[in-house]
């Protein structure tokens, strides 16, 4: 009973601080704030952080961190980039083939950092480090250390405030972000895995014990964590249409503070989907509301530098 | 035994000198190496050192931001015992000991792009940013037919070069054109594209009757005319900007951007590169040299004295294919 009310407040914790945010701007913000449009911009807006914040809640839950997001994000817009420029994208199928390509390529550099943090037992935080230069290396070299201009192909109306067909009401990019949430939903309550991961990241030693392969699980969350990136990238892609091997420094943090807002716990073992997602939104209400009330970027910092210790400590005091 | 010693050594100090004394070295530090900017400063310095037969050596820091490591790398020039330094200052304050340090050693420097407090060095060569602000203003009043709202939005804060350029441009707006309305000038939009595309589509939601738009650098230009384009007002929205890529040179064509100011990163580097050399050899260099700016549009950028600025001969300097 208590377990499943606690379940409960994990979720409401991040929901009822978003109401609080968005509240406070009601109040403050032009009335142009809760237009129907600039409510879309807001989700838009969220769907990089959000799709990231994704996988990072898998290797989160599981007691890891991911530091290489932002590079791998930054090497898929180049590599979709580059191969567009390189076949002409001609066709539908090049274009998602693309994209794919890039998602696969990031997926196998989660797959990596998994691979030499599980055999070789470095810690995370480590691998990761240095994977995030390697990735962005990498990027720089494939772009020539310049933005990289792709063709106009259909990847670019992903993000598209205004979609069309206009029925879509959200981007493309919004859909894709709900649907992969729910799935993640659905793997993290339901499936063996999911389930695993947390055993994983609340007790090491009890999920060994319980004859748990640690190794694998570990290593298909990284993987998993690569894949999620690769996908925010895809939609950094068709937000900017050109591959910036710049693009996305420091984004990595700005997950890890989704995750966290919405009650991921660094030392593993908690962490929901939903809450990840919410933590994403309130960052972007947060930079559009002070972009509209026209509030310095310098207040920005220190009210989400804020939000991320208040939404730890208030999760903290429930524990208690 | 000593006398192998002393012969690798004797061998060692030599060969040291040797390599000093072959080749005149000159380092050109940019602030990033990561823009199409800087390689026209590369390619304008690589040429420079072609004609003069002088060694052209070439490294940045690996982010625009990151004073302390092209502190680090002015110090290692001066350890590796360079002639001669020409550097982009990533910040007015926090390269002035290190350049001093490189002066007290007789190693003349020559700063360009962006300016630095102190006097130790031999010369300044860079664009007058607060005129070319000055330009965009004027150019920006005339689409609108000297009326209209207007917003601008800033780069990065502490960024010298683009904080000219906004300050001249709103100068000029308020002393010259009183019809036009600026109706947002003090959000900046951080250091990435993403950033300042946000921005741009919060602001443009703010401000639906915005007729103009005044971005200072690359970053944000490019930014603003995908929020453009995002909220189905590029094109009916004026957007002039700074800085040329292939980018924004699509955006122009296609009338999305309505112009950029386009600076000369080529000579900047070529004069940079000349101007440490002649420093070197004792002559006497002007302290300061303002290279000119330009304004391109959809008019005018296929003219062939717009094009040599717009696309400096990048391949042929850097042995790019």
């Amino acid at each position: 009973m208590i377990k499943r009310l606690q379940d409960k407040l994990n979720v409401l914790g991040p929901f009822l601080g978003l109401i609080f945010v968005f509240a406070i701007f009601i109040a403050l913000a032009p009335a142009s704030f809760v237009s129907g449009y600039n409510l879309k911009t807001i989700i838009t807006q969220t769907v990089i952080v959000g799709i990231g914040a994704l996988g990072m809640t898998f290797i989160i839950i599981s007691g890891g961190i991911d530091l290489s997001v932002g590079s791998l994000i930054a090497l898929v817009t180049v590599l979709i980039a580059k191969t567009l420029t390189l076949t002409g994208a001609d066709s539908a199928t090049l274009v998602w083939g693309a994209a794919l390509v890039a998602i696969l390529v990031s997926t196998f550099i989660g797959f990596l950092s998994g691979l030499i943090t599980a055999l070789w037992g470095i810690v995370p935080f480590i691998v990761t480090l240095g994977m995030m230069q390697i990735a962005r290396g990498v990027a720089k070299w494939l772009a020539n250390e310049q933005t990289v201009v792709a063709p106009v192909t259909g990847l670019n109306t992903m993000m598209n405030v205004d979609p069309e067909p206009a029925w879509l009401i959200f981007a493309p990019g919004v859909w894709l972000m709900i649907g992969l949430t729910a799935i993640v939903i659905f793997v993290l309550k339901y499936t063996v895995f999911g389930r695993y991961v947390f055993v994983l990241g609340s007790n090491e030693q009890a999920a060994r014990l319980c004859g748990i392969e640690v190794r694998l699980h570990r290593i298909l969350v990284y993987t998993l964590g690569g894949a999620f990136a690769g996908i925010a990238g895809v939609m950094q892609f068709a937000n900017l249409t050109i591959g910036d091997p710049t693009a996305a420094v420091g984004l990595e943090l700005d997950i890890i503070a989704a995750v966290v807002i919405g009650g991921g716990s660094l030392s593993g073992g908690e962490g929901s989907a939903l809450g990840s997602i919410l933590g994403a939104l309130m960052m972007a209400i947060l930079r559009n509301g002070c972009n509209l009330v026209g509030i310095p970027t310098y207040v920005q910092n220190i009210l989400i530098g804020s939000i991320i210790i208040g939404a730890v400590a208030i999760d903290r005091l429930k524990h208690k | 035994m000593q006398r192998i010693i002393l012969f690798i050594s004797a061998v060692f100090i030599l060969s040291l000198a040797c390599s000093h004394s072959s080749q005149v070295e000159i380092a050109l530090i940019p602030k990033g190496t990561d823009i199409m900017y800087w390689k026209g400063v590369h390619a304008g310095g690589a040429k420079a050192a072609h004609e003069l037969g002088v060694k052209l050596l070439w490294q940045g820091p690996q982010k625009e931001s990151d004073r302390e490591q092209q502190i680090n790398i002015v110090q290692n020039f001066i350890s590796r015992g360079v002639d001669a330094i020409v550097l982009a200052p990533l910040d007015e304050f926090a390269l002035m000991r290190p350049v001093s340090a490189a002066v007290k050693r007789n190693i003349p420097v020559v700063i360009v792009d962006s300016g630095l407090q102190g006097h130790d060095f031999a010369s300044y060569i860079a664009t007058d940013n607060y005129a070319a602000g000055e330009l965009a203003a004027q150019k920006l009043t005339d689409l609108l037919g000297g009326a209209g709202d207007v917003f601008l939005v800033r780069f990065n804060e502490g960024s010298n070069s683009t904080g000219l350029r906004e300050e001249g441009f709103l100068a000029w707006i308020r002393d010259n054109a009183p019809a036009i309305r600026l109706v947002s000038t003090d959000q900046y939009s951080g250091a990435t594209m993403e950033l300042a595309l946000q921005t741009g589509q919060n602001l443009l939601n703010k401000f639906p009757n915005v007729k103009g738009i005044f971005c200072p650098n690359e970053a944000t230009t490019f930014g603003l005319m995908r929020a453009l384009q995002t909220a189905g007002k590029a094109k009916s929205v004026k957007l002039v900007g700074f800085d040329y890529t292939d980018a924004v040179a699509n955006g122009i064509r296609t009338g999305e951007i309505a112009g950029v100011v386009v600076q000369d990163p080529f000579r900047m580097g070529y004069e940079g590169v000349k101007t440490a050399y002649a420093a070197l050899q004792g002559e006497i260099v002007p302290l300061l040299v303002k290279t000119d700016v330009i304004f391109v549009t959809a008019e005018n950028m296929n003219d062939p004295d717009i094009r040599a600025v717009t696309e400096p001969e990048i391949a042929r300097w850097l042995d790019e294919k």
